[in-house]
């Protein structure tokens, strides 16, 4: 076994300062040179702690941040802290009767500085740096990168296939079992992630209680297993689903998988609650949504209820297409004609911006890197004055000449409008090949007359509203809900989990609800659509839901409860109705969403901001929902 | 007024650095209350040339009522503190506020801590 040694590292440091435009040789650049190192010491141990070496170099360079292009001094000078961390890998060397340094003097030298940035960053990141550095301490070797051999078997009720990528994530995952079973993919999900029902079987054959795995994208595992440590963990009622190991993130994957393990009484194989709910009769359903998921979670989450006012942008422009997509133009001075965007945006300014127009950018955080399509998406703001509102896409970039990493402030950036979120909203309404002219101020579709979201959405952004806030899931969905023993629910992807505005989850399952368990049984095409809107219309009046078809009218007895859970956090209706236009207006331009679903989305949303401006207008005084608070007290608010 | 105190610098082509000061010496004192001007400008007490992202006159520390406090003087890149919930979401200083010894603070794109000197 050879290690790196520190002439090596050396390079690869001083290539990382270049590239940040610092100039100098730092300890950070030392560590993340050490952690590029494939199966090096630093990147093998970090695995075992469910994290990749990418995630933690990103995490240092957002730490330390970018230099600008000016240089102050000649050469690459060593920090003096990098001075002292070469000092003590010198002396442990010599202490062995070597004269050169390599990889593990001075892994272990920065580990022993302890007072230097790449070490805060691990311990941010929840690892414990004195046990960390005995796992290294105690490997002479990093000779261990075989494939361990897991038998992978498919039930018969998995449909679908597993690409080799995914198979290499789960069998490191279930490293040390015999044979893993994969029982099923569950669907319902909106993200690439897959989300797979696995048996493990240990080498005696004995099998162990099934598990529910995720794989996906490296970064978006690793962040949901950060959100879980910062949100979920220690909100949890007993019986649910948990993450109890690190997530598995093998160095030479994109890949990594989390898996959630079930206090499971061996019954039987976990569903989901879209898979569920077909199998049970409505009123089990309202129940089960009342005193099972409401009542179970509720305490630590939606019942936190703190009063939270905001304006409709600052929770709800992010499920919206990026406001703007550039194509970026290579520019060292500020070009004549030019629209600044910056903190805090106008978005009218916004608004007028057309195709060609020369836009700069200041002080964005980047949100995504996406190297294949040579793109990176971009958020407003930075540090707490950061929003997941006004997202900006530039494309064209050229990331052999610039890098980019997630969490990094952009200071200035310009490109040509390529396409506005205007267009993009337009084009996915024109996909629904609707039966009503869809260029005016409002919509008519047979007796029904209402305001056209694709006009009305960015008014309605202004809007300022008078809420709660709490932990929410962030993206409550059928699919996301497990069911356990004695129908315990088990909630999963927690890669949303936020503080954030109360009903948003609420809102989130009823979509998912008229998505998966009412749109079926409607009539196909926008006659189905239509059907069910009727059924809205009278709920929105305080009615049982009526509609031409009783399968579907009973079935909508559901979304009543749904709506009963919510009554209890609205100050009005018109916070409900104000989320819903942009809840289902984001899920309109889902193209995993079928077309049928799709049009019904466009019509909810165009019901919504209906209801939205009539209780509006009227103060209050008609208001659909007869349970509901005198508006007027919102309107003097404003 | 018998009081010194230690910034160390943790970021930056200086990191490492340890700055000792000394009310009798460095900075202004007037009733007790000392105060230590940053930037990158010369006449700052502690200075800071090799950031370019530090303004010429970035920030102030202050003791007062026996604590260090952190002012930020409309500086162009801003001042911040260490999040103590999220090491990585930084607290952007406005005004003046606490900031306790061994907590991170930055000024432009430096890290720098004030050192306990027990």
């Amino acid at each position: 076994m050879s290690y790196v040694p520190l002439k090596d590292i050396l390079i690869t440091a001083r290539q990382e300062a270049h590239r940040m435009r610092h100039y100098y040789l730092g300890v950070e650049h030392l560590f993340i040179a050490l952690l590029e190192i494939t199966n090096g010491l630093a990147s093998t141990t970090i695995a075992e702690y469910g994290l990749t070496p990418e995630y933690v170099i990103d995490a240092i360079r957002r730490k330390i941040g970018k230099g600008s292009r000016h240089r102050l001094w000649a050469g690459i000078p060593n920090t003096p802290r990098t001075e002292i961390v070469l000092d003590i890998a010198q002396d442990a060397a010599s202490e062995e009767g070597r004269d050169h340094i390599h990889e593990r003097d001075v892994l272990l030298a920065l580990l022993d500085e302890y007072d230097n940035m790449p070490v805060l960053v691990l311990r941010a990141l929840g690892i414990d740096i004195a046990q960390f550095r005995d796992t290294i301490f105690s490997r002479p070797s990093t000779s261990d990168a075989s494939q361990p051999f897991v038998k992978v078997d498919f039930a018969s009720s998995f449909e679908g296939s597993l690409s080799k990528e995914e198979l290499f994530v789960l069998r490191r995952m279930f490293h040390g079992y015999g044979q893993i079973r994969i029982e099923q993919l569950l669907t319902g999900g909106y993200t690439t992630a897959r989300l797979l029902v696995v048996t493990p079987t240990q080498p005696d054959g004995r099998e162990d209680a099934a598990v529910v795995v995720k794989v996906g994208a490296t970064d978006a595992i690793l962040d949901e297993a950060q959100r879980y440590d910062r949100y979920v963990k220690g909100t949890l009622p007993p019986l649910t689903a948990r993450l109890e190991e690190k997530p598995t993130a093998p160095e030479s994957s994109d890949l990594a998988a989390i898996k959630y393990t079930f206090i499971t009484d061996n019954s039987g194989n976990p569903s989901t609650l879209a898979q569920a709910i077909t199998s049970w009769t409505h009123s089990y359903t309202q129940q089960w949504l009342e005193d099972s998921l409401y009542n179970g979670f509720g305490d630590r989450w939606w019942k936190q209820n703190r009063a939270y006012r905001f304006e409709a942008w600052q929770e709800y422009d992010w499920l919206l297409p990026p406001v703007l997509t550039l194509e970026v133009v290579q520019s060292d001075t500020t070009p004549p004609g030019v629209h600044i965007l910056r903190y805090p945006i106008k978005r009218q300014r916004v608004n007028t911006l057309q195709y060609g127009d020369l836009v700069m950018v200041e002080n964005f955080t980047v949100q995504k890197v996406n190297p294949e399509r040579n793109a990176i998406q971009l958020a407003l703001g930075q540090g707490s004055h950061l929003t997941r509102a006004y997202q900006v896409e530039v494309r064209g970039l050229d990331f052999e000449q610039e890098m980019y990493f997630r969490g990094e402030i952009v200071e200035r950036f310009v490109g040509r409008v390529w396409k506005t979120r205007n267009e993009q909203l337009r084009n996915a309404a024109r996909s629904l090949e609707p039966e009503f002219d869809i260029s005016g101020q409002h919509i008519v579709y047979n007796e029904l007359r209402m305001p056209n979201p694709l006009e009305h959405y960015n008014a309605l952004l202004e809007t300022t509203i008078d809420s709660t806030l709490s932990t929410i899931h962030g993206d409550l969905h059928l699919g996301n809900i497990m069911i356990g023993p004695q129908d315990s629910p088990l909630l999963i992807d927690f890669g949303q989990t936020r503080e954030g505005h109360t009903i948003f989850d609420w809102i989130t399952l009823e979509m998912s609800l008229l998505n998966e368990l009412i749109q079926p049984l409607a009539s196909p095409g926008w006659k189905g659509a239509y059907e069910i809107i009727e059924g809205l219309i009278s709920l929105n009046r305080g009615k049982q839901p009526v509609t031409r078809n009783n399968e579907l009218t009973d079935a909508m007895s559901i979304i009543v409860t749904i709506r009963g859970i919510i009554a209890r956090h609205i100050n009005s209706w018109l916070e409900y109705y104000l989320a819903l236009s942009f809840v289902s207006l984001r899920a309109m331009t889902w193209q995993t969403l079928d077309l049928d679903n799709r049009r019904l989305m466009f019509l909810v949303s165009a019901l919504a901001m209906n209801e939205f401006e009539a209780l509006q207008v009227t103060g209050g005084t008609y208001s659909p929902h007869t349970e509901a608070p005198d508006a007027t007290d919102f309107m003097s608010n404003n | 007024m018998d009081l010194t105190m230690t910034i160390i610098i943790m970021s930056g082509v200086e990191d490492g650095t340890q700055l000792p000061f000394d009310a009798n010496a460095d900075g202004a004192i007037n009733e007790g209350h000392w105060k230590i001007s940053i930037g990158r400008r010369e006449d700052n007490v502690l200075r800071l040339r090799n950031d370019t992202f530090v303004s010429r006159q970035h920030a102030y520390l202050h003791w007062r009522d026996s604590r260090w406090w952190l002012e930020d003087n409309s500086s162009t890149n801003g001042t911040f503190i260490e999040n103590k919930s999220d090491f990585f979401n930084d607290i952007p200083v406005k005004g003046i506020v606490p900031i306790e010894v061994g907590q991170l603070f930055r000024i432009g794109r430096t890290w720098l801590r004030i050192q306990s000197d027990g």
